[in-house]
């Protein structure tokens, strides 16, 4: 597996002509068996390519979080195929995949979660000591604006910069994919958006795929790529022509 | 079985809801439940055993006493005649008196090389012994006036020897070797423990006890009418002072002996020391073993009740009183109390009937049975119930407190800070899974605290019984390699002149033989006295040496007399006071001597002189009791034949034998000590790692799924979940093996008893091995519990906290 350092820098060029980061087809998620089978996600396709930023929108029970799961290698695939540079995920074993997701995810969570006993500055070094090519935490810090607040611990952080912590700790390791699950959500909107801008500024400096999921719609404008998922099924898909700005956004 | 399924699930309906939820939450929490018990149990096993044991001693013995009239008052003399018996009766206080003939003989054992002695007791012409009746085993008493000379033999040394009824036995009985056959195998309220005054531990291979018929044994020794044993009983009120006051005043012209009570029966005081040590363990052990599962119990609940917080606010806000929510945690655990209890009853019982197995090598009754003590088993259950309410008391009252709107919202996000020893400066040393370790001990001081102590608890229980194995070690070295370095010591019937030596130095073999005198004396310091053997050693003997603490022999003076230290210890001595000898053979005579020096010794108490100024103070002139002797390896057939066939030779103990049947004895029972300390040792470690790793894993399931998708391989996961308890552990070992070594002093000094004692021996292989099994079982347990981590789901970390 390349390292993300490695890959060669963000093509502009149309993406039909760029290799996909990941391509998904009939992606297909069935939970439980039988008459209880719960079917999450119904044969979805789509391709993902680097430097892009995708929100994935959809209400509750959508399957937009199955679908994250599935790419953050967290869950395989009942049927369809998963291929993240050409590799099929959904043939990896558990060591393949925590290997995945060491190497090339990096996690946002809605509730954060940082470890309660480490500093802002050591939950980002948790992951810089495990990973092989990773920037100093204080860069890390420094990228989401944290640069004065390395030495707390979270419960003297506010739920902003919990939460902008947790960003400096998934792009430590430059992934090649940033994943985002409502990141947000627990937070107002002028926090929203500061952490908002981090992820945004992420995905521009280092050309990492980053992808959003949220059920807020106003975040769609922010995005390269916009799918709609409702009843495990992509209804639809957006290119926004021209990003929007991250501070002009407002829910 | 069929029927119990539809049985059981009617009962389960039959519930009440409460304790519906209680057997549900009883069968998740299986495993660390189950820890608890046995940790409960190990404490309950140790007090049910050891006080089931106390009751099965001490009734057997008392019923014994009871039923074979064991007599109250004992004492030895050189001869009266048979009319003093009436005398002796007449003494106010006396009930009963029996007199008879111990005389103590040289043995020659079909298959046994060397020399054994014996001590022959008489039995009466007709009908049994008024007091310390006989118990028969096996056979008959050996019947009197036939041409067939007959014995009976006490069990110990028949077992020892394979001997049974019909078989014979030569004993020299006054200078003429004769043949005996053996009728019957008997016991005797007087040898339950069957072994020579002052011994520790039985050497039955050549020590043993005989009866026969006065007639025989009186004929043999010149005591016929006469009699030089006596044995009697207490009227009802007696003092038991007074008498012994009056038989020693009335027998001292026989040559007494001095009289002595129970407290001083060899074999009484014997039992005596072991009931004493018994209870020290009822005791000591259970109460640690108790308070470690308390401390797991509440542990173990304060979690249950914290991931239970909404329900108890649930159960709250519908109407369940404090009381009513509080009785449903104590019923959880007084669940583990139950099974504790139960494992602990099974356990108490099965090692204490190994245990009585073992006693039966030490302590020889007609029949003694493992009889449980109910009461204890009462007490043990409510103890256990204490200490468990006391576990959970706490954790279930702040619960309870907690007014139900508030327990409905999750608890607090904890608030950590720099560990001390990072606040110290050591901080970037540490990587970040260390820290975590680190931060997380800190926070839950108290916590981590015990959980270290149980650990060192767990490691200090495995010092004790290797440090009793060393000490035991220590003191066969001491006492046959320092202090006797003969191979035999041969004694006289009667002390004799100082030509009986040269005798000795012509037996075949004999390379060196050193004289040795023995003098029965009462020792006595203000209001303390002691009776025992005084010693007359070769000055500057090198075969038996009076050897002090450091370990250097001291030379005996011209005057004055060197005691044990133990003894010093009893009679309130040190070396410059004086004591009182009071000379217990021939003329009785009162001797002030200066205490010139303090021995080292471990198996009852001694008293040392020079020989020549022993026999001075006797005004007796040169003579021996016999003495101590090398003999030479390739003449040893030679030397044994010859002194079967010594007449004068009242014994021939050989020191290699008494060595290795100290050696085997001992090993036994400190093999089985051994045993269930290891097994105890490894429950606890188990036990405590297993319960700190399960509630860890529960408190931090999130953390830990969050590091596993953040790509943590499960290996790094489980590292940061034990790190804490290596932490622990790494803590833990070397307090445990300071308790440990505390602990071993402790109870040495409490068996510090005037029949054995021990000495602190503590060393690295013993800490070493302590170190290994606590680390061994505490790494296989957190193994073990981290296997859970598998079941992380780790999904859930993506899930929002409502």
């Amino acid at each position: 597996m390349p390292s993300p350092a490695t890959t060669p820098p963000v093509s502009t060029g149309n993406p039909a002509t760029r290799e996909p980061v990941f391509q998904v087809r009939g992606l297909t998620r069935v939970y439980g068996g039988g008459e209880a089978a719960v079917t999450a996600l119904h044969g979805v396709d789509f391709d993902l390519f680097r430097g892009e930023l995708i929100v994935l929108l959809g209400a509750s029970g959508s399957g937009k979080s199955t679908l994250l799961n599935q790419l953050g290698g967290l869950d395989s695939p009942t049927s369809g195929t998963l291929r993240y540079r050409g590799r099929d995920l959904g043939a990896a074993g558990e060591h393949e995949l925590t290997q995945f997701r060491r190497d090339a995810v990096g996690f946002v969570f809605q509730a954060y979660n940082l470890i309660p006993s480490l500093t802002a500055r050591e939950n980002v070094a948790l992951i810089t000591e495990i990973c092989r090519d990773p920037m100093t935490p204080e860069t890390a810090l420094g990228l989401v604006g944290l640069a004065s607040r390395l030495d707390h611990f979270p419960a003297q952080l506010s739920g902003g910069e919990q939460q902008r912590v947790a960003i400096a700790r998934a792009i430590a390791k430059r992934p090649e994919l940033l994943l985002c699950d409502e990141p947000t959500g627990a937070l107002d909107v002028h926090t929203g958006i500061t952490v908002l801008e981090a992820v945004e500024r992420i995905n521009r400096e280092l050309g990492t795929l980053a992808v959003i999921i949220t059920h807020n719609a106003i975040l769609a404008d922010m995005a390269d790529r916009v799918f709609t998922l409702s009843d495990g099924r992509i209804v639809s898909e957006r290119t926004n022509t021209r990003r929007g700005l991250v501070c002009d956004l407002a829910w | 079985m069929a029927q119990l399924w539809p049985l059981t699930s009617d009962l389960f309906h039959e519930m009440n809801l409460l304790d519906r939820k209680l057997l549900r939450d009883l069968r998740a929490l299986l495993s660390q439940a189950l820890a608890v018990a046995l940790v409960m149990a190990c404490g309950l096993t140790m007090m049910i055993m050891t006080r089931s044991l106390i009751l099965s001693l001490n009734t057997t013995r008392d019923t014994y006493y009871s039923q074979s009239r064991f007599a109250d008052v004992f004492v030895r003399l050189k001869r009266a005649p048979n009319a003093v018996r009436a005398q002796l009766s007449a003494i106010s206080g006396v009930a009963t008196v029996e007199t008879g003939i111990a005389m103590q003989v040289t043995l020659d054992v079909p298959g046994l090389d060397l020399p054994a002695v014996g001590l022959l007791n008489s039995i009466p012409e007709r009908g049994e012994p008024v007091l310390n009746r006989v118990y028969l085993r096996a056979g008959r008493l050996p019947f009197s006036g036939t041409t067939r000379r007959e014995l009976a033999v006490g069990e110990a040394f028949a077992e020892a020897h394979h001997l049974r009824p019909g078989d014979t036995i030569s004993a020299v009985l006054n200078g003429t070797k004769q043949t005996f056959h053996l009728s019957g195998i008997a016991l005797s309220p007087e040898f339950i423990f069957e072994a020579p005054p002052g011994s520790a531990l039985p050497d039955n291979k050549t020590y043993g006890v005989f009866w026969m018929p006065y007639k025989e044994l009186a004929t043999a020794f010149q005591l016929y009418g006469a009699f030089n044993s006596v044995a009697l009983t207490l009227a009802p009120g007696a003092s038991e002072g007074a008498v012994i006051a009056a038989v020693d005043r009335l027998l001292a012209p026989y040559g007494g002996r001095g009289a002595y009570g129970r407290s001083n029966h060899p074999s009484h005081r014997r039992l005596d020391d072991e009931i004493r040590v018994l209870q020290g363990l009822s005791i000591a052990f259970p109460l640690v073993f108790l308070s470690v599962a308390a401390f797991m119990t509440n542990s173990v609940m304060s979690r249950q009740i914290a991931l239970q917080r909404e329900q108890i606010a649930m159960l709250k806000a519908c109407g369940f009183s404090n009381a009513q929510v509080g009785a449903h945690y104590f019923k959880f655990s007084l669940a583990i109390v139950l099974v504790g209890t139960g494992l602990g009853g099974i356990g108490g019982i099965l090692l204490g009937h190994r245990l009585v197995g073992l006693y039966h090598l030490f302590f020889r009754f007609p029949r003694l049975d493992f009889l449980l003590d109910t009461r204890v088993l009462v007490a043990a259950t409510l103890v256990s119930a204490l200490a468990a309410f006391l576990g959970v008391a706490g954790a279930v009252y702040r619960a309870v407190r907690l007014p139900p709107a508030e327990a409905m919202r999750p608890e607090a996000p904890a608030s950590f800070r720099p560990a001390l020893l990072e606040r110290l400066g050591a901080a970037r040393w540490f990587s970040a899974s260390f820290r975590m370790s680190l931060r997380n001990i800190e926070r839950r001081p108290v916590r981590s605290g015990l959980t270290c102590l149980a650990l060192a608890l767990a490691t200090a229980i495995l010092i004790v019984p290797n440090s009793f194995r060393d000490g035991i070690s220590h003191v066969i070295d001491f006492q046959w390699d320092i202090v006797q370095r003969q191979t035999v010591t041969l004694s006289l019937v009667e002390p004799g002149s100082v030509r009986a030596l040269a005798d000795f130095r012509h037996l075949p073999g004999v390379v060196l033989a050193e004289p040795f005198r023995y003098v029965p004396v009462e020792l006595r310091a203000g209001p303390v006295t002691r009776r025992l053997l005084l010693q007359g050693l070769a000055d500057h003997g090198i075969l038996s040496r009076v050897i002090d603490a450091h370990p250097r022999q001291l030379t005996l003076p011209a005057r004055g007399i060197v005691i044990s230290a133990k003894l010093a210890d009893i009679l309130r001595v040190r070396p410059g006071d004086e004591v009182v000898a009071k000379v217990l053979e021939g003329e009785e005579r009162e001797l002030a001597v200066p205490v010139a020096g303090l021995a080292e010794d471990f198996a009852g108490t001694a008293a040392y002189m020079e020989l020549s100024a022993l026999n001075r103070l006797l005004l007796e002139g040169d003579r021996i009791s016999g003495a101590h002797a090398v003999v030479a390896a390739d003449r040893w057939e030679e030397f044994l034949l010859a002194v079967k066939n010594t007449p004068r030779l009242a014994g021939c103990v050989v020191k290699a034998s008494v060595r290795e049947g100290f050696r085997q004895t001992t090993a036994a029972s400190i093999g089985l000590l051994q045993k269930i300390y290891l097994l105890f040792a490894t429950i606890v470690a188990f036990g405590i790692i297993y319960n700190s790793a399960r509630i860890s894993l529960s408190e931090r399931a999130r953390e830990l799924a969050t590091l596993r998708v953040l790509g943590f391989t499960r290996g790094e996961v489980s590292a940061v979940l034990v790190g804490e308890l290596v932490l622990l552990t790494v803590v833990a070992l070397p307090l445990g093996l300071l308790l440990g070594s505390g602990l071993a002093a402790g109870i040495i000094t409490t068996v510090n008893t005037e029949t054995v004692r021990l000495p602190l021996v503590l060393t690295p292989s013993n800490y070493a091995f302590a170190v290994l099994v606590v680390a061994l079982a505490s790494a296989l347990s957190a193994l073990f519990a981290a296997r859970k981590l598998a079941d992380i789901d780790l999904v859930s970390a993506l899930k929002a906290l409502d």
